[in-house]
C-alpha cells in the first residue's frame, strides 16, 4: 500500500476513535451549502413502499472493481448490490473511514438483511431487487461528475425501479 | 452522501438519511435526515445489535412519513423515549 493511501488509513481511524478531532477536521474543510432542500411528498403508507438503499460506505461485490483509492480527489462512480446477495460476497474499498466494525456486520453500513426483516414484518411493502453504493470521499472535479452524471444515473435506475424510498447511510 | 441524497429527491423519490456529523449534514442540507449521535462508520448502530439496527430503520421510516419541512434534522436519544430535537 502507498504511503499517502497508509496516511488515509490512519487519518480515519484516529477521526473515529477521536470526535473531537473530527470536529475540528470539519470546521477546517469546505463543503458545498445549500439553503434550501429538494423536496417530494410520501403519496402512500411506507407500508406499501417500495425500499432501497444507498450508501457511500465504499460496499460492493467481491467480483465487481474496487474503488478507486489512489486518486486524492475520489472515486464518484457506484456499484449495484443485489438485493439477495449473501453478505459474505461483499467487501469494503474505502480508506477514509475505519471499517473494521462494518467488516464483521455489514449490516451497520449497508443494512441488507435489516431491510428484509422489515419486508417479513410487513413494516415495509417490498426491498427493491438491487440496492447502490458509493465511496463517500468525493472531492474536487469529481463532485461535478456526482452531482450531474452519477447520482441522477442512480436516481433514474430507481425511478425505473418504481422505488419510493431510499434510505440513505453515509460512513 | 448528502449531495447523492438530494438528486434522488429531486428525482421523485422520497429520501431520509442518518446523519454522522449535523455540522455537515446542516451545510448539505438533504430534505430529512436523523442523527442518532453514531461515531462514523456506524450509521445503523453496531455489529451484531440486530434489535437496535432494526429500532434505528424504524426510526428512520416513522419519520419518513412525519418530517414536513424539508431540510429537517432530527437529533434522537437512543437512550431515551422520545427526547428529540429538531432543527
Amino acid at each position: 500500500m502507498a504511503l499517502r493511501q497508509k496516511k488515509d488509513k490512519f487519518i480515519a481511524n484516529l477521526l473515529t476513535k477521536y470526535p473531537r478531532l473530527l470536529d475540528k477536521w470539519i470546521q477546517k474543510s469546505e463543503f458545498i451549502e445549500f439553503n434550501d432542500s429538494p423536496w417530494t411528498q410520501l403519496e402512500r403508507e411506507v407500508n406499501q413502499c417500495r425500499v432501497t438503499l444507498i450508501t457511500s460506505g465504499g460496499v460492493h461485490l467481491k467480483s465487481q472493481t474496487p474503488f478507486n483509492m489512489t486518486d486524492p480527489a475520489g472515486d464518484p462512480t457506484f456499484r449495484e448490490i443485489p438485493a439477495n446477495i449473501s453478505p459474505s460476497d461483499l467487501t469494503i474499498t474505502h480508506n477514509y473511514y475505519d471499517h473494521s466494525d462494518a467488516d464483521k456486520d455489514i449490516n451497520i453500513i449497508l443494512p441488507l438483511e435489516r431491510i428484509q426483516d422489515l419486508k417479513q414484518s410487513d413494516d415495509i411493502g417490498d426491498v427493491n431487487h438491487r440496492h447502490f453504493s458509493f465511496m463517500g470521499h468525493i472531492m474536487h472535479h469529481h463532485i461535478d461528475t456526482l452531482m450531474k452524471d452519477t447520482a441522477p444515473n442512480v436516481a433514474a435506475k430507481l425511478k425505473s425501479d418504481k422505488v419510493d424510498i431510499a434510505i440513505l447511510t453515509p460512513a | 452522501m448528502g449531495l447523492i441524497q438530494r438528486s434522488i429527491e429531486a428525482a421523485g423519490i422520497v429520501t431520509i438519511s442518518v446523519s454522522l456529523s449535523k455540522t455537515i449534514t446542516a451545510k448539505v442540507l438533504p430534505p430529512r435526515a436523523l442523527d442518532f449521535g453514531f461515531p462514523l462508520g456506524h450509521p445503523i448502530a453496531f455489529p451484531g445489535q440486530v434489535s437496535l439496527q432494526l429500532r434505528v430503520l424504524r426510526l428512520l421510516l416513522k419519520y419518513l412519513k412525519e418530517i414536513n419541512t424539508p431540510g429537517t434534522i432530527v437529533e434522537i436519544d437512543l437512550t431515551g423515549n422520545d427526547n428529540l430535537t429538531i432543527t
